[in-house]
C-alpha cells in the first residue's frame, strides 16, 4: 500500500481530526488573504493620497547671501533672479508633474475697440505666469477654469479673466485684449488673446479659508497672463523678474528624493538660492495613514503567527498521538522519509480543499472586515495574486509545520518509540 | 543453514547498564526458536536488534551472510523480517485487509482467510475485533510480508488459552510449512515446548535450554 493510499484513507477514517484541521485552515486563509486585501486597499488609499494631495517646493532667491544695494526706490537685494532656463532645467527633473513661476503687476487693460476695461479698484493684479494651472490660486480652488485653457509656458500672449469681468465687458474666449503697464511711463501695449474665464469659487465671507485679503484687489480683477507678454509689457522699464517659482511632485512621498536631485543640478549655484519643502497636508494625512498601515500589517502578522503556532501546536498534538503509528509502521519497513511524507499528503489533501474555499469565504468577508479599518467596502478586493501568494507561502509553512512537528518522533529508533507505546 | 547470526551482541542502556553481555547466536529457516526469561531480562531488546529495530553497543549481527548495519536497517525490516507484538500494532485507521495489504503487493485475502478471519471480519475496523482476531491479523501481516524470519514478542500474552493455542499452531506451522524462521520470546512455557530449540536468557546471557 503506498503512502497516498494511506493518507487518503487516514483523512477520510479519522474525519474529525481533519474536520478540526480543516476549518483552521479555512478560517486563517480567509483572516489571511482579507487581511492582504485590507493592507493593498489601504496602499491603494496611500497612493492615491500621494497623487491627490500633492506637494511641493519652493525656490527663491537667498536673500542673505545676495548683497544690498540703494536705489531711488530704497534698498533692493542684489542678488541673481530665477532664469526660465533655470526653471525649464529643474522642470525636467524625474518626478515633477508640474511648475509655476510669475510675478506680479497691475497693468490696465483695453478690449479691441480701445475701451478701458473697468477695475474695481484702480487696475488689475496680474500675474506674469509660465504655468497658469500649478497657480496657488488654481490648486487651492479658490479659483476654477470654467472656460478655455490655462496659461502654458508655450504661449506667449494669452490671458486669462474672470468670468465677472468677461460678461461685463461682453469679452469671450479668442477676444484680444491690450494690456499697458505704466501708460504715463510709455511702456509698451502688448496685444493678449484670451485663452481662459475662471469662477472665483472662494467667498469674501470666508475670509478664513478662501479670501486672501492681502491683495486688496476684488479677486474678480485677478488675472494671469503669459510670462512673455509680462515681460514685454515692462520692457525698457524696470527690472521685474522671478523671485520664487514653484515645483509640484507627482508622488508627495517622493519629494524629498525629488529635491535631492534637484541640488544635484551644477549648473545652479545653490548658494544664491532656498528651496523649500511644502508638504505639510501630506505629512499630516500620510501620518495618520501611516499609523493604520502599521496597524494593518500587525494584524496581519499577528494573525500568522498565532495561526501558524497553532496549527502547529495542533498539528504536533496529532503527531503525537501518532507516535504508535509511527513506530508500526517503521517496524513494518517503512522508511522515516516516506512516513513524514504521508503525513504531509494528508495536511496537503485538506489544504487543497481549504485554501480555495477560503478564496472564495475571503472575497465575501474581506469587504466587511475593511470597512472596521475605514475602507470602502469595494475597495478590499481579495485578488488571484493574493490567493497565489497565501497557497505557496501557506503550503511552505504547512510543510516545515509537518516536518517540525515530526521531528521529536522521528529521532527515536523504532524500538525506543515502541517501548514508550507499552 | 543458518539465515541469522548473533556475533558477541553487547546492549548497554544510556545508563551504562549491560543488558546483553555477548549474545551468539544463530538461527535457520524452518525452525521454531523460544527465547525464555523472567520480565526485563532483555528479550525484547534482543529481538529488537535482530529485527533491525535498534543498534546493539558492540558485535555483529548477520542475515544471510550480511551486516544488517552495512544492509540498512530499513531495508532489513522491510525484506527480510516480520514482526509479531504481543500488543498486535495494528494501524487503527485501515481495516484487516488493509493492515495486511501495508507492506506486501499478495492478496491479503487469502492470507487472512489461512489464520482463520472470514471476508467480513477481513473488513471491519481493526479496533472491533477481538485480541485473538488482532492477533491473527497481526501474523496474516508478518506472512504477507514474505519475510524469511518471524519474530514474534510474547504472541500470545494477551489471549485466552484456547486463542493461544490456535496461534501457537500458526507459528508452528509457519515454520514447518512454510519454511519460516521463527523466534518468539516468551515467559510461558507452555509455548516454549512448542519450539524446536528453547534458549534460555538470563543476566545478560544466553544458553540453550532444550533442542
Amino acid at each position: 500500500m503506498n503512502l497516498g493510499i494511506r493518507a487518503i484513507l487516514y483523512t477520510v477514517r479519522k474525519w474529525k481530526k481533519t474536520l478540526l484541521i480543516f476549518c483552521l485552515l479555512l478560517s486563517i486563509t480567509t483572516l489571511t488573504l482579507s487581511g492582504l486585501a485590507i493592507a493593498d486597499a489601504q496602499e491603494e488609499q496611500a497612493e492615491e493620497v500621494r497623487g491627490t494631495t500633492g506637494a511641493s517646493f519652493t525656490v527663491e532667491r537667498n536673500l542673505s547671501t545676495g548683497g544690498w544695494s540703494n536705489g531711488s526706490d530704497g534698498t533692493y537685494s542684489t542678488q541673481e533672479f530665477i532664469s526660465e532656463d533655470m526653471i525649464k532645467e529643474i522642470a525636467s527633473v524625474d518626478g515633477i508633474a508640474g511648475y509655476d513661476a510669475s510675478f506680479i503687476l497691475m497693468p490696465f487693460f483695453y478690449d479691441e475697440t480701445g475701451k478701458a476695461l473697468p477695475a474695481t479698484i484702480y487696475s488689475f493684479f496680474t500675474y506674469g505666469t509660465l504655468n497658469s494651472e500649478y497657480s496657488e490660486l488654481f490648486l487651492s480652488g479658490r479659483f476654477e477654469l470654467v472656460e478655455g485653457s490655462h496659461i502654458t509656458d508655450e504661449m506667449t500672449n494669452g490671458i486669462i479673466i474672470s468670468r465677472e469681468l468677461a460678461e461685463d465687458n461682453g469679452l469671450k474666449i479668442g477676444d484680444m485684449i491690450t494690456g499697458v503697464c505704466y501708460p504715463e511711463n510709455n511702456t509698451p501695449e502688448v496685444e493678449m488673446e484670451l485663452v481662459g474665464i475662471f469662477d472665483v469659487v472662494a467667498d469674501k465671507d470666508d475670509q478664513v479659508n478662501m479670501y486672501d485679503a492681502s491683495s486688496y484687489f476684488d479677486y474678480s480683477d485677478y488675472t494671469f497672463c503669459s510670462m512673455g507678454a509680462m515681460d514685454k509689457m515692462v520692457e525698457g522699464w524696470g527690472d521685474d523678474e522671478i523671485e520664487e517659482a514653484y515645483f509640484y511632485v507627482s508622488d508627495a512621498a517622493q519629494l524629498d528624493n525629488v529635491i535631492e536631485e534637484v541640488k544635484k543640478i551644477s549648473s545652479i549655484n545653490w548658494n544664491n538660492f532656498n528651496i523649500t519643502a511644502n508638504d505639510e497636508v501630506y505629512q499630516n494625512i500620510s501620518s495618520s495613514l501611516s499609523d493604520t498601515g502599521t496597524l494593518i500589517t500587525t494584524l496581519i502578522i499577528v494573525i500568522t503567527v498565532v495561526s501558524m503556532v497553532l496549527i502547529i501546536l495542533i498539528l504536533s498534538m496529532s503527531v503525537r498521538s501518532r507516535k504508535r503509528e509511527m513506530g508500526i509502521l517503521l517496524a513494518v519497513g517503512i522508511a522515516k522519509p516516506s512516513v513524514i511524507l504521508q503525513y504531509v499528503l494528508e495536511t496537503a489533501l485538506i489544504a487543497v480543499v481549504a485554501f480555495p474555499l477560503a478564496y472564495l469565504s475571503s472575497r465575501q468577508v474581506a469587504g466587511t472586515l475593511g470597512t472596521l479599518f475605514g475602507k470602502a467596502a469595494e475597495n478590499v478586493v481579495v485578488t488571484s495574486q493574493h490567493f497565489a501568494l497565501v497557497a505557496v507561502v501557506g503550503s511552505i509553512l504547512l510543510i516545515i509545520a509537518v516536518i517540525v512537528s515530526c521531528i521529536p518522533a522521528l529521532r527515536f529508533k523504532p524500538k525506543q518509540i515502541l517501548s514508550q507505546m507499552e | 543453514m543458518n539465515i541469522m547470526e548473533l556475533k558477541n551482541v553487547v546492549y548497554a542502556y544510556e545508563n551504562k547498564k549491560k543488558v546483553l553481555k555477548g549474545i551468539n547466536l544463530s538461527v535457520e529457516e524452518g525452525k521454531m526458536y523460544a527465547i525464555l526469561g523472567p520480565s526485563g531480562c532483555g528479550k525484547t531488546t534482543l529481538l529488537s536488534l535482530m529485527g533491525g529495530l535498534d543498534s546493539p553497543t558492540n558485535g555483529q549481527i548477520l542475515y544471510d551472510g550480511q551486516d544488517i548495519e552495512k544492509m540498512g536497517l530499513s531495508a532489513h525490516r522491510k525484506n527480510n523480517i516480520a514482526f509479531i507484538f504481543q500488543s498486535y500494532n495494528l494501524i487503527d485507521y485501515l481495516t484487516p485487509k488493509e493492515n495486511v495489504a501495508l507492506t506486501s503487493k499478495l492478496p491479503p485475502l487469502p492470507i487472512l482467510e489461512r489464520v482463520g478471519l472470514t471476508d467480513e471480519e477481513s473488513k471491519r475496523n481493526v479496533l472491533k475485533l477481538s485480541g485473538g482476531q488482532q492477533q491473527r491479523v497481526a501474523i496474516a501481516r508478518a506472512l504477507a510480508s514474505d519475510a524469511k524470519v518471524i519474530l514474534a514478542d510474547e504472541p500470545t500474552g494477551n489471549l485466552d488459552e484456547d486463542t493461544a493455542a490456535d496461534v501457537t499452531a500458526i507459528l508452528k506451522e509457519c515454520a514447518h510449512q512454510m519454511n519460516k524462521c521463527v523466534v518468539i520470546v516468551t515467559h510461558s512455557n507452555e509455548l516454549a515446548k512448542q519450539a524446536d530449540v528453547i534458549f534460555r536468557l538470563r543476566k545478560g546471557d544466553l544458553q540453550i535450554a532444550a533442542n
